[in-house]
């Protein structure tokens, strides 16, 4: 699930973040003046570049003071105003709010933990909630988001592999078919047979200096 | 052996007496009781003689007991006169030793290492002892004509045994390392079990009527080849690959397309099935330099 993650190493491949802009953290105000009340809330805008779309695969922060977190993302939709879905709800980051723990670690989170499917995101909101008055500031750091892996993992597959069984199951073999798996059977000895001779290779050699039929003489010797 | 045999000799004509005036020497005997029967045993060679044929058959796992032990036995009474008592400093002739030679190395089969290793030692032994000559060991001359016989009465076709014997015998000069030797023999043997194979293969393929449909026979061989040819030997999964490639479903998939083909039905006879499955055999045997 989430916890201590290193930064440099999220689920353990090198891989780029993408490229995003996030905005400072607003807190919410209510009232104006010298003093305004602090209800403990606060949100972090992130866009992608030149209003682009991304797939999320995954969420990397690192947690400052923020007790709760909830993500709402807006999606590229073909008609109709964009609207905002939450897809993460008050997930909580510190087990107390009150008390240090879980305050300054990192964070992964992952797109099977959304409510929702987070493909073709255009941009994506945090909402910090902290409760406790004991921290004045808080935040969330070193924000990065990860695509899908490039990669998909049926390409280093050999066509074999990923046909265990094959796509094309005969609807009718024919009828006069010999029995495929006594052939098999045989076919496949043959074949240890052969590998046999291959493994238990002799590794002398006669050791034979002739070219033609003719020696070097000076190449001759007794062994 | 030798020795255990003049000691039978000895002992032979005792029992033969026992039935008339051995009356008293019997007494006596078993008077002295177990004691002696084990001593018996121990003098006549009989201990050492089960002991080894036990650990033959152990080491052989026959699956016939019965008749290995008989043959072993056999084999044993008739080289036992030539080769042993006075004649122990005439080695035994070539016919012989290449007989004995020849019977050591289809004791057990190459599956069982370490009998047939074992077996390989002792005929590579059997035909380097050599009397007349100075210099013990095996001449390219033995070690072919032991090959040839080794495959000789085989269902091997016979040009793919002359074809596989030109990869791996000796010039009749050359002097045989054991590891060549061995290699050379193991792979006579393997070419036997491989023949046999193709064999019950075809008899598959025929489905018990008649001869086998020709597109059928030439795509489990193509599957076959495809399967041999295309891994590389060094990566472990290829083994993956060829256990993939030579299942049930692309087989019957194979033959399947090739059935659909044409609907022309040429047979193919057994005899040129086992020489192409053979040869692909023979094509992956490395030959001996």
């Amino acid at each position: 699930m989430s916890g201590a993650a290193g930064p440099g190493a999220p689920g353990g491949t090198a891989r780029a973040p993408l490229p995003c802009a996030a905005r400072a953290a607003a807190a919410l105000q209510l009232g104006g003046g010298a003093d305004p009340a602090r209800p403990g809330v606060a949100v972090i805008d992130l866009r992608f570049p030149r209003g682009g779309a991304a797939d999320l695969q995954e969420i990397v922060f690192r947690n400052f003071y923020t007790a709760f977190l909830s993500v709402r993302v807006q999606r590229a939709s073909a008609e109709g105003p964009r609207k905002w879905v939450t897809c993460l709800r008050d997930y909580r980051l510190m087990p107390s709010p009150h008390t240090e723990e879980g305050s300054q670690d990192y964070f992964s989170l992952f797109r099977h933990q959304m409510l929702c499917d987070v493909d073709q995101v255009t941009a994506v909101r945090f909402i910090l909630r902290q409760p406790s008055p004991v921290w004045l500031h808080f935040t969330i750091e070193e924000l990065q988001i990860y695509p899908p892996s490039q990669k998909s993992p049926q390409k280093d597959f050999p066509s074999w592999l990923s046909q265990l069984t094959p796509p094309e199951q005969p609807a009718n073999l024919h009828g006069e078919l010999p029995d495929p798996e006594k052939v098999s059977t045989e076919v496949q000895q043959m074949w240890v047979l052969t590998e046999v001779i291959r493994a238990r290779q002799a590794a002398a050699r006669i050791g034979r200096f002739d070219v033609d039929g003719c020696y070097d003489i000076n190449l001759l010797s007794y062994t | 052996m030798a020795a255990y045999e003049k000691r039978r000799a000895a002992a032979a004509p005792a029992p033969a007496a026992g039935s008339g005036l051995g009356e008293s020497a019997r007494a006596g005997a078993a008077a002295r009781g177990l004691g002696t029967e084990a001593e018996f045993l121990l003098q006549a060679g009989v201990t050492a003689m089960v002991r080894e044929a036990l650990l033959k058959v152990l080491e052989a796992r026959p699956e016939e007991p019965v008749a290995f032990l008989a043959d072993y036995f056999e084999k044993l009474v008739l080289s036992s006169p030539g080769a042993g008592g006075e004649a122990a400093a005439e080695p035994p002739g070539l016919p012989q030793r290449l007989a004995r030679a020849l019977w050591y190395v289809r004791l057990a089969h190459h599956s069982h290492r370490t009998a047939f290793n074992n077996n390989m030692g002792m005929a590579y032994e059997c035909l380097s002892a050599s009397g007349r000559r100075k210099r013990p060991g095996v001449d390219g001359r033995l070690y072919s004509e032991l090959l040839r016989r080794i495959c000789r009465p085989g269902a091997a076709p016979e040009d793919v045994v002359a074809a596989l014997l030109r990869k791996i015998q000796c010039r009749d000069h050359e002097a045989v390392p054991f590891d060549v030797f061995r290699y050379g023999v193991l792979t006579c043997f393997v070419l036997l079990e491989f023949t046999a194979k193709a064999g019950t293969l075809y008899d598959v393929l025929d489905g018990g009527s008649g001869p086998a449909d020709k597109r059928v026979c030439q795509a489990v061989l193509c599957t076959l080849e495809d399967a041999l040819g295309a891994s590389d030997f060094s990566v472990p999964i290829r083994y993956l690959e060829a256990g993939s490639k030579l299942g049930p479903d692309c087989l019957a998939l194979a033959m399947d397309r090739a059935l659909q083909e044409r609907k022309l039905s040429v047979a193919m006879s057994r005899e040129e099935f086992l020489k192409k499955a053979t040869a692909l055999f023979v094509a992956k045997v490395k030959p001996i330099d």
